[in-house]
């Protein structure tokens, strides 16, 4: 069944708004690195993370003790809404259902709430960190400020999770009681979980991330929020969700990801929406490309964007969706090597473009795709 | 693409059977331990001893053993490295292979609350306190919620897509009732879904904090009801489309007939007291069964024994089903989490197939407010045909599903 994109919202390290963000990808733009450092540790590590001016402004009761995680999801979510022009009330948020990805979830409080218990025992455990621990907190937040009372559900996974979380909107769309689902990917940044994909040799310890170089440098963590209004009217069209599959090497990752391609460029693809981030992703991406679609233009916004795990393919198709109704394709930064691949240098016009593949290879085994169409 | 050719048919109501099962939890491994327990009205919670909780109000929890998860798992250095979640994962799915060898699920749909969060704990401590990590790398890759999910289908060569719920408490039921979906839409044939959750020092302190684990013993819907104990454990059900099953002769254990989902904005940790969101879930469930509320026959309650939690339980039971036979079988076993809705759906297959009723032990006295007909520390045998089980977890997430005896 396709479903059909509605409306979207965005906040990032470029700041938040769709159309915001896009201009300052079409020219371009790379977010800036923070350093995150820790008293106990001589470890130091760049991030990008979500300035403050992009969520000036924003602000809920319900929100008031919520991590970041929650308050960048919610700022998504209600643009994607706005943006479909839709308005929820008793009678419709009861067909609307919402799906969260996430990978590494509230890390900030779940950090600081173990810190306490490590430092001063079980009894210095905070009660108001501890709600805000649960993976799905960021979810319920979002349904009790939107009214949500029906399905609600928080998917965990890598950074392919966003693409699951699309194919699970779609199974729920079989239900014709439901008008509209709202899928958000949501994340947030944390000096732990730099160390922990340091210490995976996942990470780079400063900018830039340089897609597809023979020798993968490493990646740099982001934060931040994508949200999509999914329903049966919409610009955007999801053709296909491709459910993908699980690897349990990375040399095995190409295979999935050269099927997935396979399935999913039956009909004439125009630009791939790649995730690659300076990691392993990279070449598995990059030979199942040269394997399916050589010719194909290749887009990646990590460089620009830095790596959000769990709101990364929600990322991806706003990228295509934005490209796929502007006709153009932002620059690839940082590219050193090509891989025979065709990447836009420089901003890119695509004047005819009407479809485009979502490919999407997590760093935990997961690997999805799926084909977008502009009407 | 590993899906059923009839994706575009809306609105297909096949029906859906439960045509294998594995557990591990404190009750037991297996089903035959598990039956055995519920029979015996068996009390399976002890002093924790995986960490130390000499600060803590609660001391006990329902625990699985490490000496018998571990002596049922390969020796490969690789089965070391797993976290426990993985081997209660590998565990329960063994018994359903062993049940159902040639199940080939589309997709794979599993509930979870907190991943391996016991390996994130040593490698922030060790971190904090300069300690030993050298064993980091190992502890990070075994922490993702999704790898006790990717071990147990590596271990027997599935490769099908899976979706991780972390819906908190209700995460099991979900799982099973977002499977049962799609299997009853008709976009997948075959779909293998359940719950797991370890025990941690992270979650276990967290609840203690909240005051709604108890000191004392976990007496569900009793009128001196002082909180929870956590459980852990590991549950898989085997759903497949009933017409399938029965084609290649699979033996079917019981039908899922209806799954209900709602959302309670009212507190990220507190139920509203009205009871509407386990009310919702459950009338969304009997609806979408086609069943009325008097052909229930029993119902596997959330029961948590939290004061907040039974009392909107039991005012939304009170309400729509009139002297239905309740138990938790939470007062044996513990709260186990993401694992919980897993573990009871297996509860209710068991209740079905020997027609008995699981007991809500540890009950001394009904409390005034709450009219149940709670089936009072003692199993006993009884005709059941539909059975209901609820999961109702943080942030307001209500999950009920509604399963039935099978005659061929």
């Amino acid at each position: 069944m396709s479903l059909a994109i509605a409306g979207m919202g965005w906040v990032t390290p470029l700041g938040s708004g769709v159309d915001s963000v896009w201009e300052r990808l079409l020219q371009g733009h790379e977010a800036s690195a923070t350093t995150i450092s820790e008293p106990f540790s001589e470890q130091a590590y760049s991030a990008f993370r979500v300035p403050e001016s992009a969520m000036a402004g924003f602000s809920y009761p319900r929100l008031r003790r919520a991590s970041v995680i929650s308050r960048f999801a919610a700022a998504a979510g209600l643009e994607a809404l706005r943006a479909a022009g839709v308005e929820l009330n008793s009678q419709n948020a009861e067909r609307t259902a919402l799906i969260f990805a996430i990978s590494n979830g509230g890390v900030i409080y779940t950090r600081r709430f173990y810190r306490d218990i490590v430092d001063a025992g079980a009894q210095s455990a905070s009660p108001l960190l501890f709600p805000e621990t649960v993976f799905n907190a960021p979810a319920s937040h979002l349904a009790a400020i939107l009214g949500i009372t029906g399905a609600t559900y928080t998917l965990v996974g890598d950074g392919a999770v966003g693409l699951a979380a699309i194919k699970m909107a779609e199974d729920l769309m079989a239900n014709e009681a439901l008008e509209h689902c709202l899928v958000v990917g949501t994340e947030e940044v944390d000096w732990l979980l730099c160390d922990a994909y340091r210490r995976w040799r996942l990470l780079r310890r400063a900018p830039p991330i340089e897609p597809f170089s023979k020798q993968p440098r490493g990646m740099i963590l982001s934060e931040g929020a994508g949200a999509i209004l999914l329903g049966q009217d919409g610009p955007f069209t999801i053709e296909s969700a491709h459910p993908g599959g699980c690897f349990t090497k990375r040399a095995e990752a190409e295979k999935i990801l050269e099927r997935t391609l396979r399935d999913l460029a039956e009909t004439e693809i125009d630009f791939v929406v790649s995730s690659a981030n300076g990691t392993f992703v990279d070449q598995a991406e990059c030979r199942a490309l040269k394997v399916v679609i050589p010719n194909a233009i290749v887009y990646t916004a990590k460089p620009a964007l830095g790596e959000s795990v769990g709101a990364a393919g929600l990322w991806q198709i706003m990228l295509a969706a934005q490209a796929l109704r502007s006709r153009e394709l932002p620059p690839v930064l940082h590219v050193r090597s090509t891989g025979s691949l065709q990447l836009p240098r420089a901003r890119m016009s695509i004047p005819r473009a009407r479809r485009a593949i979502v490919l999407s290879c997590g760093l935990n085994q997961q690997a999805a795709g799926l084909r977008l169409a502009s009407d | 693409m590993a899906q059923s050719d009839s994706s575009n048919r809306k609105n297909t109501r096949a029906r859906v059977a439960v045509v294998a099962a594995g557990v591990v939890s404190p009750l037991g491994f297996r089903l035959t331990e598990t039956l055995d327990s519920l029979r015996n009205s068996r009390n399976c919670i002890s002093p924790v001893t995986r960490f130390s909780v000499g600060q803590c109000r609660c001391k006990t929890a329902g625990q699985v053993s490490d000496d018998r998860l571990l002596a049922t798992q390969a020796e490969a250095p690789r089965s070391r490295r797993l976290h426990r979640a993985s081997h209660m994962m590998i565990q329960a799915l063994t018994e359903l292979v062993a049940q159902e060898p040639h199940f080939e699920p589309e997709l794979t749909v599993i509930g979870t609350t907190s991943g391996g969060m016991s390996y994130g704990e040593h490698y922030y401590r060790s971190l904090r306190q300069a300690g030993d990590l050298r064993h980091a790398a190992t502890w990070i890759a075994n922490y993702p919620a999704q790898k006790p999910v990717i071990d147990a289908q590596e271990s027997f060569g599935i490769s099908s897509p899976y979706q991780v719920i972390a819906n908190a408490c209700a995460s099991g039921t979900n799982a099973i009732g977002h499977a049962f979906e799609c299997v009853r839409s008709g976009r997948y044939q075959r779909v293998l879904a359940g719950g797991y959750d370890a025990l941690s020092e992270l979650v276990f302190t967290g609840f203690d904090s909240l005051q709604a684990s108890t000191p004392e013993k976990c007496r569900p819907f009793d009128r001196h009801r002082t909180g929870m104990v956590l459980g852990e454990g590991a549950a898989l059900l085997a759903l497949e489309n009933l017409d399938s099953a029965q084609r290649r002769g699979a033996p079917v254990l019981a039908e899922i007939i209806g799954y209900g989902i709602s959302t309670d904005n009212f507190h990220i940790t507190q139920p509203d007291p009205s009871g509407i969101g386990p009310r919702q879930a459950m009338e969304r469930a009997v609806q979408s069964a086609h069943v009325a509320e008097n052909e229930i026959d029993y119902i596997n309650a959330h029961g948590t024994a939290t004061l907040f939690n039974d009392a909107a339980e039991g005012k939304a039971i009170n309400r729509l089903f009139n002297g239905v036979p309740v138990s938790s079988t939470k007062s044996m076993m513990g709260h186990s989490l993401g694992a919980a809705g897993a573990i009871e759906a297996v509860v209710c297959l068991l209740a079905l197939q020997h027609q008995f009723l699981p007991p809500n032990i540890n009950f001394r006295a009904a409390d005034d407010d709450l009219d149940l007909n709670i089936v009072a520390n003692e199993s006993r045998p009884a005709v059941l045909r539909t059975v209901l089980s609820n999961s109702f977890g943080f942030g307001g997430t209500n999950a009920s599903i509604l399963m039935r005896r099978f005659k061929a």
